[in-house]
């Protein structure tokens, strides 16, 4: 009994729950105004937010943001920046569109495996290239991470001649499967998205390289003195960012069936933000990779009120800074806030003592 | 315990409830024709197209908007239906967010769809799944040929380039040193124009190709590569723009000689009018870009309304403007919704 209550207590105390009420009032907001319309298939009147091709669309909009923010979040918990995210992304999508045009025909099954080999290679490569600037010239990874934004960039526009390239139609079919759903709705990256979440939660949480990470970002001396091996840690955060970068491009390239060098652009700047809206710290030592996926739903679900509610979307831009920048300040408030209350805490027990 | 966990639940809270609050104050101030609850039910003479331009930071763009919304009142006016158009406009080019707002106009139950696309080949598949919903697609300025789309409405690129660079051979006659500026190296229809320029000056022995410059299509962008090139090549002669990006700014008025250079560019907005004016760019090729959502959305209502089949490409044709009609031409300008085309040349005969 006391270990379900302690489990509530603490379910209730988390950012996630906090950060996924907001979501769900936003949704619920966009359903009371969103209006409705005529169904051409069914001649059903339908609500224009609450049904199944708005909800998967817009968490299919979330999902490469989302898997990207994790991958982001990890960096951010170690104390790092990875502004490159949106490079690699336009790098991995290439090469493996590049790869697969090099390698001919292939049957459905191999063509998937090596695209995602290829991306994720990509992304991983990418990833531990930045890990290793960062630790070996000992240069801030802002800075690191902003030269190989260019660079990969750059290397993939000169591969690609600027050309758009076709991925094969069996990785479009895979990614826009609709595992029985029908009726025009693709799940499989939300699928991935979820997945992917889950899996960055128990790597943050239950894994010893996960508490590294987070010992590594909020105590560096501490870390130090522990024994850590803090080169690795770093790499590490990066390849981890890396990799989250190459998956996206995979299922961005194969869902929208081509990849080009100018994909990703500014993305670094809203897979950021999802990873500080959703509780990453950008001192270091804090953030989960659920509050990630929740900060990226949320920034999509601001975009997709935009539209739903008919605004004038020039002022998307506007809503969005607004929200990033309240979402952090009220979050130093409520740490300068809890900190305090610790200390008063502490003064009152030595008082007492 | 419920007051700790509301505190330390605040800060994500308010910063959502933040976020609600502005964009309900945006509803208040912005909502644009937003239908509500079941009012907004499709009722069979209403139609409801999302328009999906470029970027909306393009004025071109936004001439195409103002052309698209002209034609919905007066349709509206003359078969008593209500034609609505929503501007779906992503900020910034990116055909990955093209398609998904594709994606989020068909499952607003828009009618129809009017895009210009940033990248073909990434929205092909979104514009087929809008089609396979019942959901008619239009392109315009820049085609997406493998779609299900079923109609396009814009210039042949490779002959904007051609006539370009003929205008532009021709001024110089025949000879000399030429640079191109490109835009966007992504954009595939930037990249026919600068074939078709290329095509064409293979036809004049005595013009030689410098180069071909391509920039962030931004007029601060332009106008820099232009000096950059012009200062790193001092014998170039002319310029084929084959946008006209680097002319919305007033910089180059004044670095460029007249008697030394000549351009000829494609477009021909407001702030290009001074450099016709001033004779270094006595030739420009428009766009008529109002029509771009004029055509567009005419076209789109005669075919879900009074069931006319348009042909699969309907041509533009570029509008020659220089020193002759440059009166008539600011004021069909400033009639297009143009608010900064300059008093002296709205003056003129």
């Amino acid at each position: 009994m006391s270990r379900i209550r302690a489990v509530i207590r603490h379910l209730l105390g988390s950012q996630e729950t906090g950060l996924s009420l907001v979501v769900l009032l936003l949704a619920v907001a966009l359903t009371v105004l969103a209006g409705s319309h005529v169904d051409r298939r069914t001649g059903e009147l339908v609500n224009n937010f609450l049904n199944s091709n708005t909800l998967i669309q817009t968490a299919t909009d979330a999902s490469f943001f989302a898997i990207m923010a994790i991958g982001a979040t990890v960096v951010i918990i170690s104390g790092g920046i990875d502004l490159s995210v949106g490079a690699i992304y336009a790098l991995s999508g290439v090469s493996m569109a590049l790869t697969l045009r090099a390698a001919g025909p292939l049957g459905s099954g191999a063509a998937v495996a090596l695209g995602l080999v290829v991306a994720l290679g990509v992304g991983l490569l990418c990833g531990v290239l930045n890990g290793a600037l960062v630790v070996g010239l000992r240069v801030h990874p802002f800075i690191v991470t902003l030269g190989t934004m260019w660079v990969l960039r750059g290397v993939a526009f000169v591969i690609t001649h600027a050309e758009s390239l076709l991925v094969p139609s069996a990785l479009t079919a895979v990614t826009k499967a609709s595992l029985g759903l029908g009726g025009g709705l693709y799940p499989v990256p939300m699928v991935c998205m979820l997945v992917m979440t889950a899996a960055g939660a128990i790597y943050l949480t239950r894994t010893v390289m996960g508490r590294h990470i987070f010992a590594f970002g909020g105590n560096l001396e501490a870390s130090r003195f522990a024994g850590l091996r803090l080169d690795r840690i770093q790499i590490g955060v990066y390849a981890v960012s890396g990799i989250t970068a190459g998956l996206a491009a995979f299922l961005g390239a194969s869902f929208y069936g081509s990849s080009s060098s100018a994909d990703g652009q500014g993305y670094e700047l809203y897979v950021i933000a999802a990873a500080v809206v959703g509780g990453a710290s950008l001192i270091g030592g804090k953030g989960s990779a659920v509050g990630a996926m929740l900060g990226a739903i949320l920034i999509v679900l601001i975009r997709q009120s935009i539209r739903t509610l008919h605004f004038d979307q020039n002022y998307e831009w506007i809503v969005i800074g607004c929200a990033i920048i309240i979402a952090v300040v009220v979050d130093q408030w409520s740490t300068r806030l809890a900190a305090r209350r610790l200390m008063r805490a502490g003064a009152r027990t030595q008082a007492a003592a | 315990m419920i007051m700790g966990t509301v505190r330390r639940m605040s800060g994500v809270m308010v910063a959502g409830l933040a976020a609600l609050a502005v964009t309900a104050t945006l509803a208040c101030g912005h909502r644009e024709n937003a239908p509500a609850g079941a009012a907004a039910a499709k009722h069979s003479n209403k139609i409801t197209i999302a328009m999906i331009a470029k970027s909306s930071t393009n004025p071109v763009f936004l001439a195409a908007r103002t052309g698209a919304e002209a034609a919905a009142k007066e349709l509206s006016a003359r078969d008593s239906i209500d034609v609505e158009v929503q501007w779906l406009t992503p900020p910034e080019e990116d055909g990955q967010v093209q398609a998904q707002r594709i994606q989020q106009a068909v499952n607003g139950g828009a009618d129809a769809i009017l895009i210009s696309c940033s990248d073909a080949s990434k929205v092909t598949g979104a514009i087929d799944d809008a089609v396979n919903r019942g959901v008619v697609v239009m392109t315009f300025d820049s085609d997406a040929p493998q779609s299900k789309r079923f109609a396009y409405y814009g210039v042949d690129d490779m002959k904007t380039g051609q006539t370009t660079m003929a205008e532009l051979a021709k001024l110089m006659d025949g000879k000399g040193k030429v640079a191109i500026l490109a835009g966007n190296q992504n954009a595939p229809n930037l990249q026919k124009r600068v074939q078709g320029a290329k095509d064409e000056a293979a036809k004049y022995p005595g013009i030689q190709i410098v180069g071909t410059f391509n920039h962030i299509e931004t007029p601060q962008d332009a106008a820099a590569e232009v000096t950059r090139v012009d200062n790193a090549y001092p014998g170039i002669q002319g310029w084929a723009m084959i946008g006209g990006w680097a002319l919305f700014t007033r910089s180059l008025l004044s670095d460029l000689d007249p008697a030394r250079m000549k351009i000829v560019s494609v477009d021909a907005l407001p702030a290009q009018l001074a450099y016709v004016d001033k004779g270094i760019t006595p030739v420009l090729l428009a766009q008529p870009v109002y029509k771009w959502g004029y055509v567009g959305v005419t076209t789109i209502v005669e075919k879900l309304h009074d069931g006319k089949q348009p042909p699969e490409i309907i041509p533009m044709d570029l509008v020659r403007v220089t020193k002759d009609n440059l009166g008539p031409w600011a004021r069909q300008l400033k009639a297009w919704g143009f608010s900064d085309v300059p008093q002296q040349y709205l003056d003129m005969k």
